[in-house]
């Protein structure tokens, strides 16, 4: 992603979606494209810290090799958002990164078959209860490597639960598997988007660790020029932010992130009666049968 | 509901409808109902099935499975009226690698050669629906809809006999899974709009053709015993196993399921939902018989 100071702009849908409890499991997976995807507004972590604290193990595929992102150069920012996504990683105290390497926005031209079997085999291997990724039906996002995560995550949720799909796996020992729960994320803030259809709520200090996760990304969230053009443009018109008196740009810029990231995070949790919150819209194990869903409901019953 | 355009049952004796779908269920699901009462009604209907669904099955290579599932759905079809069953054999799961254009052709083929009064065709833009091969379907036959009626497409086609057609009406079915189904979308002289359609009539037919897909239906019945499993539940219905009539039954409670979900705020005990493009969709209002009137 390449971002600017818009997020402060951010626009939040009125919602009114009630607040998801911690679904039943273990494992978690998030399957994004670039190295800060989760932990930004429309991101995971304040989600993915919670099941962390409440004993989860977590994964987070990092789709391409970000050698856009930054300004570095190609192999220094993929190497170096590589970096900052463990560290971001660690802050959440999720298990470990996966990286694919697929290459920066030039996802949209690669067959959604191929991004797809690595995300089957993940699936498989890892059997998370829960899966947060891209909405394939989210809207008017116009980043190619989102779209394409959103596409090839959305054909995989699908057909790793089938049999003659990559029967190879079974050389692994692997059999086929169907997450109970996935939530999608998506830009709220292009077009009208989707609604959401859950709220998920954490605490002051796994806010914390999301800010921590955020200003790891470093490589492209580190921008003291933009801490000085923000303060100059308020000297302007006879305006100071008093908490950045006396800090340098590369001081307040850190404190500008931080900020952000908890707005965000606050406006979501608006009129929920909570601090902080993350929306998704989530799918539950039997969405998918509308038919049936309501029946087994009713009648499955402990073993 | 006030949103729904409730409409009369038209005569359609002698009329061809088009059916395409991308897998063997999905519209025995979403429109058997409606295709049973039209092939009661004498609708010549003929029906272009995708994908050979040879991906979903228990123990059973996809050779196989692809080969049971062609016999069975054409059990099905036979069960709801229908004429007439093209395979175009696409392997499941894969659509998503194929030239849409392709794909498109080979549907408007079938325009031009049963040159349908009406299409069913799956809703590309049904939101959440997980199998996607239904979005790549309904995205080529939208297009197969339209192509159909321009002589510069396909030449090759004037040459063998097959002359451009228009398809005067056009219905969009999906599983009813997106939130946002019912919603009007705007006029409709420009958008199909959402329609409810009663088949407490047919639904019998209905349910008889979805327990034909036995394939499919195993496949579905063992990935909710396996989810259950997993997360230390079961279903009392297959506490002696997944057997046939286990099976049978499941399919009778998804099919239920179905038609009292899209009978939900409507008059009707038992229906089915579609998006639906009348014969003023498109036409300038000028031209349309709205005018007139
Ligand atoms: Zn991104």
């Amino acid at each position: 992603m390449y971002h600017a100071l818009g997020i402060l702009a951010l626009a939040a849908p009125l919602f009114s979606q009630p607040l998801g409890d911690i679904p039943p499991g273990k494992t978690f997976l998030i399957v994004q494209s670039h190295h800060d995807d989760h932990t930004w507004q429309w991101g995971f972590s304040g989600f993915a810290a919670r099941l962390v604290d409440a004993g989860w193990r977590g994964y987070f595929v990092r789709t391409t090799n970000d050698e856009k992102d930054g300004g570095a150069g190609w192999g220094k920012n993929d190497q170096t958002n590589l970096r900052e996504s463990r560290e971001a990683i660690r802050a959440l105290g999720l298990t470990d990164v996966i990286s694919l390497n697929w290459r920066n926005d030039h996802m949209e031209s690669v067959p959604v078959k191929e991004v797809r079997a690595q995300f089957i085999l993940l699936l498989r291997k890892l059997r998370p209860d829960v899966v947060m990724t891209w909405d394939p039906w989210g809207h008017y996002d116009r980043n190619p490597d989102h779209r394409m995560v959103s596409r090839a995550m959305g054909e995989a949720l699908w057909l790793a639960g089938q049999w003659n799909v990559h029967p190879e796996h079974r050389d692994l020992g692997l059999v086929p598997f169907r997450p109970g729960r996935v939530y999608y994320t998506f830009r709220s803030d292009y077009g009208k988007g989707h609604g959401y259809n859950v709220a998920i709520e954490f605490n002051d200090a796994q806010m914390r660790r999301k800010a921590d996760a955020y200003w790891a990304h470093k490589n492209v969230f580190n921008t003291p020029d933009e801490a000085k053009r923000i303060r100059e443009a308020l000297a302007v018109r006879n305006l100071a932010i008093p908490e950045l008196a006396g800090l340098s740009d590369e001081q307040a810029i850190e404190r500008i992130r931080r900020w952000e990231i908890e707005f965000a995070s606050r406006e979501t949790a608006r009129n929920l009666g909570v601090s902080f919150a993350e929306k998704f819209w989530m799918v539950n194990e039997f969405d998918g049968l509308p038919g049936l869903k309501d029946y087994l409901q009713k009648k499955a019953v402990k073993r | 509901m006030k949103i729904f355009l409730l409409f009369a049952t038209v005569c359609l004796w002698n009329q061809s409808v088009l059916v395409v779908t991308a897998d063997a269920s999905d519209y025995v699901l979403c429109a058997g109902g409606t295709l049973a009462k039209l092939a009661s009604g004498g609708a010549q209907i003929t029906l272009v099935r995708v994908t050979n669904d040879d991906k979903d099955s228990v123990n059973l290579l996809p050779e196989e499975t692809a080969n049971r599932v062609r016999q069975e759905s054409e059990a099905a079809a036979k069960e709801l009226g229908i004429a007439k069953v093209i395979h175009l054999g696409y392997r499941a799961g894969e659509l998503g690698g194929v030239s849409p254009t392709e794909l498109r052709d080979r549907i408007m083929f079938y325009v031009r050669l049963t040159k349908p009064d009406v299409m069913f065709i799956p809703n590309p833009y049904a939101e959440y629906v997980e199998v996607l091969d239904r979005h790549y379907t309904g995205m080529a036959a939208e297009e197969a809809r339209r192509t159909a009626t321009m002589p510069n497409h396909q030449p090759a086609h004037a040459i063998a006999g097959l002359s451009p057609h228009i398809v005067k009406e056009l219905y969009y079915y999906s599983a009813p899974v997106d939130p946002r189904r019912r919603e009007p979308e705007g006029p409709a002289q420009f958008v199909p709009q959402p329609v409810v359609r009663d088949i407490a009539g047919t639904f019998t037919r209905k349910l008889r053709a979805a327990q034909a897909l036995t394939t499919i239906n195993q496949a579905m019945a063992a990935a909710i015993h396996r989810r259950l499993e997993d997360t230390g539940r079961r279903l009392p219905l297959f506490d002696r196993g997944l057997t046939e009539s286990a099976v049978a039954k499941l399919v009778e409670e998804n099919v239920r399921g179905l038609a009292a979900l899209c009978a939900k705020d409507t008059q009707f005990r038992q229906a089915e939902e579609f998006h639906h493009a009348g014969p003023d969709y498109q036409v300038p209002l000028r031209y349309s018989g709205a005018a007139k009137r």
